[in-house]
């Protein structure tokens, strides 16, 4: 292991199985080979097995944090657990040197009938910890995770951030050497999400941490290096805004264009000047135009859309227009939806636009994460547009 | 030339405490340094397993009205049973040394030893959940721990013995002292099967069904419930059930105040220590491919 790596993965691939009973008859041969002593011969591909992991190999040196993005099923998880030591690699290798801390699932052996207080005992000890060290240890967990007077409250009373809160406030206690964070803060609220990382980066020092997060500022702001992983195969590592900036790209299949055009929709936004645009401003004036060919609607047109925030996988609004005229063959048809000042925050976007049949139930087009626009703020932002005067 | 690797679990620890994930290790681990990484890993989890079983316990009785006598009751149904269709005269137990209802619990105890501790240990790994796949640590935690909760329950029916030996006045031989250690073997063999129990039950669904299947039919072709019955077949059945001569033997203890057959019940001591440390060294073994499977 070169010097100073704490985690060293080589050339390492992973497989699943799509099908259940096939899995389950894999297994079994599996695990009787292993029992005879022979090798499972898990490099080769069987029918219906997949790479969800393939051939990715990266270092990590102490203190340095690493964060890995890419779209669902791209395999972030399946690497975070095979550096646990839940899975072992089927191809390739992996060296660990240190204590790992994982958050893959926050929680993850609670039981839901237990106070707080036990299941910090009981979580803590899966975790590898002794009672001596949880008990040095409470005081700082119950304070970090907030949850005050329902100590002594089972948790399955808990809210989904409580438990969050104390799942988090245990598994940073433990003290690892490699901290393992999937995508779990998800879940907290803002000012809990923000002590987290702020946690995170106040232990950066000492760590080397390995996160996966879909927010892109989360990685942006903790990561020194990231990963981005496409279904398995590693598409590129190295500097966070050098990564982030190809992320799009990718996962659209094509740059930031400004108009979009198929079969049965164009779409294209337009300025204040009539002139197509993908960089929004915060506050000016914005028309989004719709052309719909080549369609059928029996019992008329009925049209949905929305704004889907890529960064934060929110949606910002939901629009939903009906035209009851439009109806039968659609050769082409036109609509444009106007805002006077745009409002949405900053962040890149996509629309996500549904087309249905008298009904949402009849969808005859569906449009998802086509088109890719960013909204910018300038100096004056409505949020930040106060004054305080005595 | 073709290499040839053996087994998945593979940890090889250098000197500098660096682990090693990789398929299929190689042999050359080495057989007794693979036995060492084993008991270092349980004695490292004494803890984890003490903690387990007290979460389960106070799972388990928390929000039952009842609470612990949930062990009594179903112990005391059976028996109820037994008691009324011998009195009835639709089955005839013969006679047994001391009076049938303690005879009947005294043996029907031992036996849910095995029974509930069979069906926890082989249920553990699932009931587990996503802690299994998320969280690494040593998974034989989780059947020790359920086999805890069987002795635990155990426990408390001692109660219950005492307080039924006590209203029909046995006198218990001093050898019951010894009970303890003769239940080793029978814990052993339950564990052994428990484990490989719960790792296949993690693979297919059919197994829980299987073992309340056998535990059930196995309650009756063993001498649980009713003394040695001297007719030929059964001692050919009895000759080929370890669970026969681990129950009477134990029961032995108590009523005769020895045990009948040292030589045979050494034996399949043996035979118990054998078959765990067999299904244990499977289990570490396959324990990651059940992982990925669960």
């Amino acid at each position: 292991m070169a010097s100073g790596a704490v985690i060293n993965v080589n050339n390492t691939s992973k497989k699943f199985c799509r099908l259940l009973r096939r899995s389950m008859q894999y297994g079994i041969q599996d695990i009787a080979l292993n029992t005879l002593g022979l090798s499972s011969q898990s490099q080769k591909l069987r029918k219906g097995e997949f790479w969800a992991v393939d051939n990715v190999s990266f270092e990590l040196k102490k203190g340095e944090t690493l964060g890995i993005i890419g779209p669902n099923g791209a395999g972030k998880t399946t690497i975070l657990k095979m550096l646990n030591g839940i899975f072992m690699p089927d191809k390739g290798t992996i060296e660990i040197n240190g204590k790992v801390g994982a958050l893959i699932e926050i929680g993850a052996g609670f039981h839901p009938m237990l106070t707080g207080r036990e299941n910090i005992y009981v979580n803590g000890a899966i975790l590898g910890m002794s009672k001596r060290e949880i008990d040095k240890k409470f005081d700082s967990i119950v304070d970090f995770a907030e949850i005050g007077d329902f100590l002594d409250t089972p948790v399955k009373f808990y809210s989904s951030g409580m438990y969050v809160r104390l799942g988090f406030a245990i598994a940073i206690h433990c003290d690892p050497d490699i901290l393992l964070v999937d995508e779990v803060l998800a879940v907290g609220d803002i000012d809990f999400q923000n002590k987290c990382l702020n946690k995170i980066s106040e232990i950066k020092e000492r760590t080397s941490n390995v996160i996966i997060s879909h927010n892109l500022n989360t990685i942006r702001l903790v990561c020194d290096r990231c990963l981005f992983l496409l279904k398995g195969e590693q598409i590129k590592i190295g500097d966070v805004s050098q990564v982030l900036n190809l992320y799009p790209q990718y996962i659209f299949g094509h740059d930031q264009d400004e108009r979009y055009k198929s079969e049965h929709l164009d779409f294209e936004i337009l300025d204040g000047n009539q002139l197509p645009t993908s960089k929004l401003i915060v506050n000016k004036e914005y028309h989004l135009k719709f052309t719909l060919k080549q369609l059928l609607a029996r019992e008329g047109l009925l049209v949905a859309f929305s704004f889907l925030n890529l960064t934060n996988n929110y949606t910002q609004r939901i629009e939903i227009k009906r035209f009851s005229h439009i109806k039968n063959k659609i050769d082409s048809f036109s609509f444009t939806i106007s805002f006077k000042h745009i409002s949405l925050p900053p962040g890149e976007y996509t629309i996500k636009l549904a087309i249905s049949d008298g009904d949402f139930l009849k969808r005859i087009f569906y449009l998802d994460r086509t088109l890719v626009f960013s909204v910018e703020e300038t100096e004056s932002s409505k949020f930040l547009d106060y004054v305080i005067t005595e | 030339m073709r290499k040839k690797y053996v087994i998945i679990k593979v940890f090889k620890m250098d000197e500098r405490g660096v682990k090693l994930y990789q398929p299929d290790a190689q042999i050359k681990k080495g057989w007794l340094s693979l036995w060492r990484q084993m008991f270092s890993e349980l004695i490292g989890s004494r803890e984890l397993i003490w903690r387990l079983f007290v979460r389960d316990f106070l799972a388990k009785y928390k929000q039952a009205v009842f609470g612990v006598a949930w062990a009594l009751i179903m112990p005391l149904v059976m028996v109820g049973v037994f008691v009324f269709l011998n009195r009835a005269g639709v089955i005839n137990i013969g006679t047994t040394d001391i009076p049938y209802p303690a005879f009947a619990l005294l043996g029907l105890s031992i036996w849910q030893v095995f029974a509930t501790g069979l069906t926890a240990c082989s249920n553990s790994i699932v009931a587990g959940g996503s802690m299994v796949v998320k969280i690494n640590f040593a998974k034989e935690s989780l059947v020790i721990a359920s086999l805890a909760q069987a002795l635990f329950d155990f426990l408390v029916r001692i109660g219950l013995l005492v307080v039924v030996f006590v209203i029909l006045r046995v006198v218990p031989a001093w050898t019951t002292l010894l009970v303890p250690f003769a239940l080793i073997p029978l814990l052993l063999f339950t564990l052994g099967l428990g484990l490989i129990l719960s790792l296949l039950t993690a693979l297919m669904r059919d197994i829980p069904h299987i073992v309340t299947l056998l535990t059930t039919f196995l309650l009756f072709l063993t001498p649980v419930l009713y003394p040695v019955p001297q007719g030929k077949l059964f001692a050919i059945l009895n000759r080929y059930n370890p669970l026969s001569t681990l129950i009477i033997e134990i029961r032995n203890l108590v009523i005769v105040g020895r045990i009948t057959e040292p030589l045979r019940f050494m034996i399949i001591s043996l035979f118990c220590l054998f078959l765990f440390l067999v299904c244990w060294r499977i289990f570490h073994l396959v324990e990651p491919r059940m992982a990925e499977r669960v």
